[in-house]
């Protein structure tokens, strides 16, 4: 039963893929690629802060600095020999995972909202040391050429479009499985009371560990296309304060406890405001974001997915 | 049988009077199609007061050219969105503008940082770019149809602070030795790097070379140290608020040096200079433009006035002098070959722009192979004479910011040493 639950989801994962390709073969409007990548950016983003925030319980306000980690490694490589997206990908990838294992290490001894503190903090220091490393750009920041073509693709921003379709859809996958599995109920466990939980025998400080190292990965590949998406980083824009309030509150949107939830999340909230930066105002874009996270953390703690849970029982409830 | 008949006729009129709309109709449509230029600009974030100036400034260019009936008898419109100063909005923005909202031409929005994200788009689309105020966008791209309007030369890093070391070499006693000092982000690392260079060139020793972070609030220790190592010059790459935090702890603390200031941003603008007051006077500072004679223009002050008029209710610069005018000028230049190529045609406007020398309101502009000023134009001018804070009227009349270099447009002489 639960291979064919698997099968099945792979099924429809590699379909979304399939899907994604021939969109790029049927579709001239560069437009649409751009703003679709960042929404799908921002599904990545969300699934990965989700792993840490919503299934352990620890809120993770550093997700800029796991972006930017990805960003700058990518740079970092370009510059030195300019190896294929995938190489990328998997070194941001890697770095970014590093670096949530180490700064797991180092923080999960601190609870709430001092964990918060120390993963801001977090940012501030590598913006800091990005800021002063001359040759990634520093402060000043740097151009990147992408490359003019790629095989498969008319141009390179189709490519980008697919490469982050794809990994929107790994990101969701993974987290499906994480959640599916005696990892996730592990870590529901440590969300829900942790001196229990351990009591019980929940390996804490591994779980915690896990997802501090697959949140960061997940975080740091999706960072690692970003400079061939703006061809231009500089920290004050890759560490931009956006990629925190944005990763957090769309798995508050859509629901914290579920995969379903940063997906949704990210798609309602990213899409909202790709249409408002080019219809009513970016200033407008701020306060989408700031009065749906207000509105739903007092109204709808669980989120959409919550939300429709709630209603879905109460109907349930009449009919019986 | 009378009924077919009937309706027969009845369809022949409508097709004769569809025939008609559209043969008739069409040109004169067509004609009145606008000709849309996009951009995104800085609206909000940490460039949106000199975005919003540059935005007027264009608005106002649009409203010159409708009035004497648009281009080649199409009226402008601009179309633009706000990029809220961070480069990842721009390729969204850039492909919105040319794929969904079929603008005729783009030019960029304002600073290094929002104009290369843009450059890609445009390169793959052969467009002629006109930008405003990049310092060396183009440096990697090497795009032909690129055209900057900052006036800082074909060598932007190092003919940004050239003038400062032209005017202090013929200084007696001749300084020796500099300090330079820089906040750490884009503009001010570049700004100060080209002054590492022109000080090696010139045979100054530097005597110290720091950076320090763009949130610093105190500068009183920075100024202490830098009086410590007793320069001759002082060099600064700074931001608004940093301006205003040096200049105030230099005027605390005092400073042996003989020459000081260079590429303080904020200094240029007038509700600093109200600020500061008599602080400013004989900091030698880099400008644009200023209000003297020898850069008096052919409607650059008609410009102004209508800047003037428009700016107190906007909140923005009241005065404008440093950025407005090539803002206008930006978009004038495109405007110009536009019409002299009598065509929309990116390649030949490109080529026009590149050939011609163009009479703007800053001044005859010829590019150079790499889209900058083929002569760099950028001013070091000094505060002189300045008696009170808060009095607007200090600052709208020539004298007060004379240029000291290019000699080409020279028209006051430096207070040395610095006091």
């Amino acid at each position: 039963m639960k291979s064919k639950g698997h099968l099945l989801h792979i099924a429809v994962a590699l379909a979304v893929v399939l899907v994604a390709f021939l969109i790029t073969n049927s579709m001239e409007n560069r437009y649409y690629y751009k703003a679709s990548y960042v929404v799908l950016q921002y599904v990545v983003l969300a699934t990965a802060w989700n792993i840490l925030g919503g299934y352990t319980g620890y809120v993770n306000f550093g997700t800029a600095a796991f972006f930017a980690m990805g960003s700058y490694t990518a740079v970092a490589l370009i510059k030195l020999w300019k190896p294929p997206l995938y190489v990328l990908l998997v070194a941001g990838g890697a770095v970014s995972g590093l670096l949530g294992l180490g700064i797991g290490y180092l923080t999960l001894r601190l609870r709430g909202v001092f964990f918060s503190i120390a993963t801001l903090a977090l940012a501030v220091v590598l913006q800091m040391f990005m800021t002063n490393w001359e040759f990634v750009g520093g402060g000043a920041g740097t151009a990147i050429l992408k490359p003019r073509s790629v095989p498969f693709f008319s141009n390179y921003d189709e490519f980008l479009f697919f490469v982050m379709a794809s990994l929107a859809v790994a990101a969701v996958f993974v987290a499906w499985l994480i959640e599916n599995s005696w990892v996730g109920r592990g870590m529901a466990a440590i969300r829900d009371n942790e001196e229990a939980a351990e009591c019980m025998g929940v390996p804490i400080l591994k779980l915690k560990l896990f997802a501090t190292t697959v949140s960061g990965a997940m975080m740091g590949i999706a960072g690692a296309p970003f400079s061939y998406f703006v061809v231009f980083i500089e920290p004050s824009s890759a560490f931009h304060l956006d990629y925190a309030v944005n990763s957090l509150a769309m798995p508050m949107v859509g629901g914290t406890t579920t995969w379903l939830g940063p997906l949704i999340g990210a798609v309602l909230v990213g899409t909202a405001q790709q249409i408002a930066t080019v219809t009513l105002s970016a200033e407008m874009n701020l306060l989408i974001v700031g009065s749906l996270l207000v509105g739903f953390v007092v109204f709808a703690p669980e989120g959409l997915v919550g939300l429709f849970r709630k209603l879905r029982g109460r109907a349930m409830g009449r009919s019986a | 049988m009378q009924k077919i008949r009937m309706a027969s006729r009845v369809w022949m009129v409508a097709l004769l009077a569809v025939w008609m709309v559209v043969s008739f109709g069409a040109p004169a449509a067509h004609a009145a199609k606008p000709l849309k230029i996009g951009f995104s600009m800085a609206l909000t974030g940490g460039l949106a007061a000199a975005g919003k100036a540059a935005l007027l400034a264009m608005q106002i260019w649009a409203e010159d050219v409708n009035k004497k009936g648009g281009l080649l008898g199409r009226k402008v419109e601009l179309v633009y969105y706000d990029d809220q100063t961070k480069p990842a909005n721009v390729p969204g923005i850039y492909a919105k503008m040319l794929d969904v909202d079929k603008v005729d031409f783009v030019v960029s929005g304002y600073g290094t940082n929002l104009i290369v994200p843009a450059l890609p788009i445009v390169m793959e689309r052969n467009m002629v770019f006109m930008t405003l105020f990049g310092l060396a966008a183009n440096a990697k791209f090497k795009y032909p149809n690129y055209f900057q309007i900052m006036p800082s030369g074909p060598s932007p890093k190092t003919d940004w602070s050239r003038g400062f070391f032209e005017i202090a070499k013929k200084q007696s006693p001749k300084p020796r030795t500099i300090a330079l000092l820089s906040a750490d982000a884009e503009f001010a690392r570049n700004a100060v790097a080209g002054a590492r260079a022109n000080a090696k060139k010139y045979g100054l020793k530097i005597v110290y070379d720091k950076t320090y972070p763009p949130g610093t609030p105190d500068f009183t220790p920075v100024v202490r140290a830098i009086k410590a190592a007793n320069p001759d010059m002082v060099y600064i790459g700074s931001y608004p608020p940093g301006s205003v935090g040096i200049t105030k702890a230099v005027r605390e603390v005092g400073l042996n040096a003989k020459m000081f200031g260079g590429g303080m941003v904020g200094l240029q603008f007038t509700a600093i200079q109200m600020n500061l007051g008599p602080m400013l006077n004989n900091i030698v500072n880099y400008h644009f433009w200023v209000p003297e004679k020898t850069l008096n223009f052919p409607g650059v002050n008609a410009f102004l006035k209508k800047y003037q008029a428009k700016a107190p209710g906007a909140k923005l610069d009241p005065l404008g002098y440093y950025l407005p005018p090539f803002a206008y000028a930006y978009v004038q230049i495109l405007g110009q070959a536009i019409e002299a190529t009598k065509g929309f045609d990116q390649q030949k406007i490109a080529d026009y722009i590149r050939k011609n020398t163009h009479s703007t309101v800053v001044g005859k502009v010829k590019f150079g192979k790499n889209g900058e000023w083929a002569n760099s134009r950028a001013l070091m001018v000094q505060f002189q004479g300045i008696t009170k804070s808060g009095d607007i009227n200090q600052f709208n009349k020539a004298g007060v910011m004379p240029v000291l270099y290019p000699d080409s447009v020279k028209s006051g002489k430096i207070q040395y040493p610095f006091k």
